[in-house]
């Protein structure tokens, strides 16, 4: 070979090698199911730990994501399968996620069509839309390589995820019972608020409150959709016979951004909480379990409903600053030119909003979570459980991009200078950046640009003063998605319709509207139309074309312009009209998908020592009211459940110092954190933080190993 | 009782520029290509650093005779090299400094460089705050071996965009003016090297200039990659001068550099 080819062949190289990843994944469809001997419902529960390694960025707040030092809650995804008489079989999957993601939906429907006769158009994976979950596993590289501070698309993270996904629809596959089932709803109210409030203003007619708000909210909480929506599932106690409760799925809408932006640690946020609050009191109230384990028996998915503008009602100390562009001070001598940095607030700014957040997350998830109890308790108490609950779906995927003109949508996606600043809930750096001090180019929320022509009018995009679109065609467009997978699922009384993004207030309640029109119209006895946020995939937002012309930050990241609410709603209709069982969908329902996700990198830790000594505690201590300790704890890469199955037990746990060892906290515990302190040879040395010690001597101690010598901290 | 970190820090730095034209003070000392390789440590307890530093000038270009230049026609090696030491105390985004750098020039002054005649010493104080746009400085020189003189620069750098991502980068504009107030001749002792012809402003220089942060050192710091142009208006014979029989009100060059910065702040620096 000639110099000039090898010279040809490596650049050739080295530019695919630096280029972004591209992935076909095909779609598999559930084949065409099979009766079975059971005649009524029966359902099953699982649930599977994806806390995964310190080191994976924490998606959700772009720049301002930080990478995950520890966990706080453990991350899980639980699932709940339906499957009626007639063969029929609906997996729904809420993961304590920020995204959810074509790849790892089509990943995971690949294996469980296989196993269990489920496939894309009767699974649905929904995220909880928790800001403190893991990236680096999307369909699109934009949100690979910009979700969080960490970049990236690792597909060891892909293949985790999967593979725990998929064994837990299998473990509920095999959980499949007997069951009693009742929808209901309940209003939560002053617990969530419209975060975009002049957007949401625009929409004709005027959105009002409903009559049953409470009097006195103000405007941007009494605009939301306050419905918790719920079915209750009891399952028939094979040793008793009984039905017993056993979980539920509910649809309530709100971010899940209850942590402060600035927050390093994987936890499920205020969803988190709620789900755990239900779940407690399925087992201790209800079915008076007196062993609670580390992991309630009881299952409680609790997935996003129309979120887009909805924000949980944090207070403003909760949010975070941002870090700020100045000079390095650092070494710049008389000779030498000062360096820029992104300089972080204090430690004690942030320990500060971090704290506030957390309080904020308790009082609201209380509130959500009595709510939900309250509403659990009402469906088991009324007349409405049936064992017969008909189910159907209707699935297509949609090209967004070839089929733009025919969706009514914009041909190409493009952000807008909203979308780069960040929500109220985590504004980013840039937020209010102002060229030389003095010129306004639009990096602020509700700043339209009238001089955009086209379909993307009144976007204001990167660069479109002085180069147009081309900025976003350049660098952009190609980062965004292409493609959308829309379910419409009947679930008795109810159709959801399950969209891959975050739909706001308005433009949800119109698709509801739609839906239930148009099933009712094919003749389906439906009550009422949920909007089932982040499920399937992600492509942003979708506002109505009124909230998309304030171009507030929804707006911004309507990424294929005004029509998409419309396009959606058009969609809904006609998929809620097609809902169909015991059949298989044509090929064309899921067609194979071209991916570009983004430049790959290995995030996820990947080497543990090949010998992992037992765990060890190095020394426990107490700082004020707060009790640390040490501990040499696995291998460097480990996640906390090496396997995906629920642990058994926690890692760590504390215990009074007694004779009983009554243990008090756990690593599943909001006042617990556990921080990575360092990976060496391969092993990892944690700190662990907890801030429940009151005035009792305590001992951490590790299950089935050791524990630490006893601890007394300070009563503040 | 709880494990703490150690209050003071240490750290080090290392930079490799390479300048279309050598300027100090505004003052032009070599016209072609030089490169200068510096080295600073420093430790820092609290609010207080003690820092100090050297940094050597290299002439890269053969300088003919007429040419500007350090070392002098036909050299091509060290025309210049600088020590300093310095204090800082830090009071939020203020800076207060104050320290000493001593000049030894290493050219040949009958090849019209700058030989050790020119050698000095100066003492200087400053004061530099941040804001989100404006970082101000202000510099009082003394020139405490030869001219015995003050000399007063203030400066203001400007960022223009940052790049939130890493790796993060960052386009900014600096802008400087120099007043000599007492590096003038002195005609009390006339033979005397003086630094500046006036008393006055001395020179107004902008520049613009951008860094892209490569990456962090194995967690204990990090490297910066930078170019940039500078250009400034000489109002000053001294500064206009730039070579035997040439003058130029204002000039333009070109710059480029590698820094890594290890320990102290660098260790977390975005």
């Amino acid at each position: 070979m000639s110099r000039r080819a090898v010279l040809f062949w490596a650049t050739a190289l080295l530019l695919v090698g630096c280029g972004p990843t591209r992935l076909h994944v095909p779609g598999t469809l559930s084949p065409a199911p099979q009766p079975g001997r059971e005649t009524l419902l029966r359902a099953g529960f699982a649930r599977v730990d994806i806390t995964p390694p310190p080191g994976v960025g924490l998606a959700g707040n772009g720049p301002e994501g930080a990478e995950a030092r520890g966990y706080r809650l453990r991350l899980y995804a639980r699932v709940l399968v339906l499957a009626d008489g007639g063969g029929n079989r609906v997996a729904l999957v809420v993961a304590d996620l920020g995204l959810s993601s074509t790849l790892l939906h089509r990943r995971v429907a690949a294996l469980t069509a296989r196993t269990d006769g489920i496939g894309v158009d009767r699974l649905v994976i929904a995220v909880t839309h928790t800001h403190a979950g893991p990236g680096h596993y999307f369909e699109a590289a934009g949100y690979n390589d910009a979700g969080s501070s960490v970049l990236g698309y690792d597909p060891v993270m892909v293949d985790s995820l999967t593979a725990r996904i998929a064994r837990a629809v299998h473990a509920a596959v095999a959980d499949l019972r007997p069951a009693r089932v009742a929808w209901g709803s309940r209003a939560v109210w002053g617990e969530t608020r419209i975060r975009s409030l002049p957007a949401i203003l625009r929409n004709i007619p005027l959105p009002t409150a409903p009559p049953d708000a409470p009097a006195g909210l103000p405007q941007e909480y009494g605009l939301v959709d306050p419905e918790l929506a719920m079915l209750r599932v009891d399952l028939r106690d094979p040793t008793s016979g009984a039905f017993r409760p056993a979980g539920g799925f509910s649809i309530f809408a709100m971010h899940g951004t209850g942590n402060a932006p600035s927050n390093d640690l994987l936890d499920p946020d205020i969803q988190g909480l709620v789900e755990r609050r239900l779940e407690r009191h399925i087992d201790e109230d209800l079915n008076r379990v007196t062993d609670g384990g580390f992991v309630p028996r009881a299952v409680y998915l609790f997935a996003n409903g129309a979120e887009g503008d909805v924000s949980p009602a944090w207070p403003p100390q909760s949010r975070c600053n941002v870090p700020t562009l100045v000079p390095l001070p650092a070494l710049a001598g008389p000779f030498t030119r000062s360096l820029w940095e992104w300089r972080s607030p204090t430690a004690t700014h942030l320990a500060s909003c971090r704290h506030a957040a957390r309080e904020a997350i308790t009082v609201i998830a209380k509130s959500v979570g009595d709510g939900a109890v309250a509403l659990f308790d009402a469906l088991g108490a009324g007349a409405a459980s049936t064992d017969r609950l008909e189910l159907g779906r209707a699935f297509a995927t949609l090209a967004l991009r070839d089929s733009a003109r025919a969706l009514g949508i914009c041909s190409e996606p493009a952000l807008g200078l909203s979308t780069l600043v960040g929500a109220d809930d985590a504004h980013t750096r840039i937020q209010g950046w102002l060229l030389f001090g003095l010129f306004d180019v639009g990096l602020k929320q509700g700043s339209p640009n009238p001089d955009v022509p086209g379909c993307q009018a009144q976007k204001r995009q990167l660069f479109d003063a002085a180069f147009g679109g081309l900025a976003n065609h350049l660098f952009v467009s190609g980062s965004l998605p292409s493609s959308a997978q829309v379910t419409v699922l009947r679930l008795g009384s109810r159709v959801i319709g399950a969209v891959p993004a975050e739909v706001t207030t308005t433009a949800g309640r119109r698709m509801r509207e739609q839906m239930l029109a148009s099933a009712r119209e094919a003749g389906l006895p439906v009550t009422s139309a949920l909007i089932l946020g982040h499920a399937n995939g992600y492509m942003e937002y979708v506002t109505t074309a009124e909230e998309y012309s304030a171009q507030y930050y929804e707006g911004g990241s309507t990424i294929y312009g005004p029509g998409e609410a419309a396009m959606f709603g058009r969609t809904l209709a006609r998929l809620a009209a097609s809902v169909s069982a015991g059949d298989s969908l044509p090929a064309t329902a899921a067609p194979p998908l071209d991916l570009v996700v983004g430049h790959q990198r290995h995030v996820v830790p990947r080497r543990s020592a090949s010998r992992v000594p037992p765990p060890r505690i190095e020394r426990v201590w107490c700082s004020g009211d707060t009790l640390y300790a040490w501990l040499q704890l696995g291998g460097a890469a480990e996640w906390p459940v090496a396997t995906g199955d629920v642990a058994a037990h926690a890692r760590v746990e504390i215990v009074v110092d007694d004779a009983t060892r009554t243990v008090v906290s756990w690593d599943d515990d909001p006042a617990l954190e556990m921080r990575l302190r360092s990976r060496r040879a391969g092993l990892a040395w944690w700190e662990l933080r907890w801030s429940g010690a009151r005035g009792r001597t305590h001992r951490v101690r590790i299950p089935g190993g050791t524990e630490s010598d006893p601890v007394r901290c300070a009563v503040p | 009782m709880a494990p703490s970190s150690t209050a003071a820090q240490l750290s080090a730095r290392t930079d490799v520029s390479v300048e279309g034209r050598y300027v100090w003070h505004g003052i032009s000392r070599a016209a072609g290509l030089v490169a200068q390789p510096s080295l600073a440590l420093g430790l820092r307890v609290h609010r207080v650093s003690l820092e100090g530093g050297a940094v050597l000038h290299y002439e890269l270009d053969a300088a003919t005779a007429g040419e500007l230049s350090e070392t002098g026609a036909g050299g091509r090696h060290l025309g210049e090299a600088d020590l300093w030491g310095r204090a800082m105390f830090v009071l939020g985004p203020t800076r207060l400094h104050a320290g000493i750098a001593r000049y030894v020039f290493r050219g040949d002054s009958t090849q019209g460089g700058l030989g050790p005649a020119r050698n000095t010493t100066e003492v200087f104080a400053s004061l530099s705050t941040t804001s989100r746009y404006l970082n101000p400085t202000l510099e009082a020189w003394w020139d405490v071996g030869r001219v015995r003189g003050a000399y007063l620069q203030a400066s203001l750098d400007l960022p223009v965009l940052g790049w939130p991502f890493p790796p993060y980068a960052f386009v900014f504009v600096q802008g400087e003016m120099g007043l000599n107030v007492g590096q003038g001749p002195n005609p009390a002792r006339p033979g005397e090297l003086a630094n500046f012809a006036t008393r006055g402003i001395t020179h107004v220089g902008l520049g613009l200039g951008t860094e892209v942060r490569a990456g962090h050192l194995f967690g204990i710091g990090s490297t910066t990659l930078a170019f940039g142009a500078r250009s400034q208006l000489n109002t000053d014979d001294a500064t206009k001068f730039d070579g035997p029989g040439r003058s130029r009100d204002f000039v333009v060059w070109l710059w480029t550099g590698v820094t890594i910065v290890l320990g102290g702040d660098a260790r977390s620096v975005q």
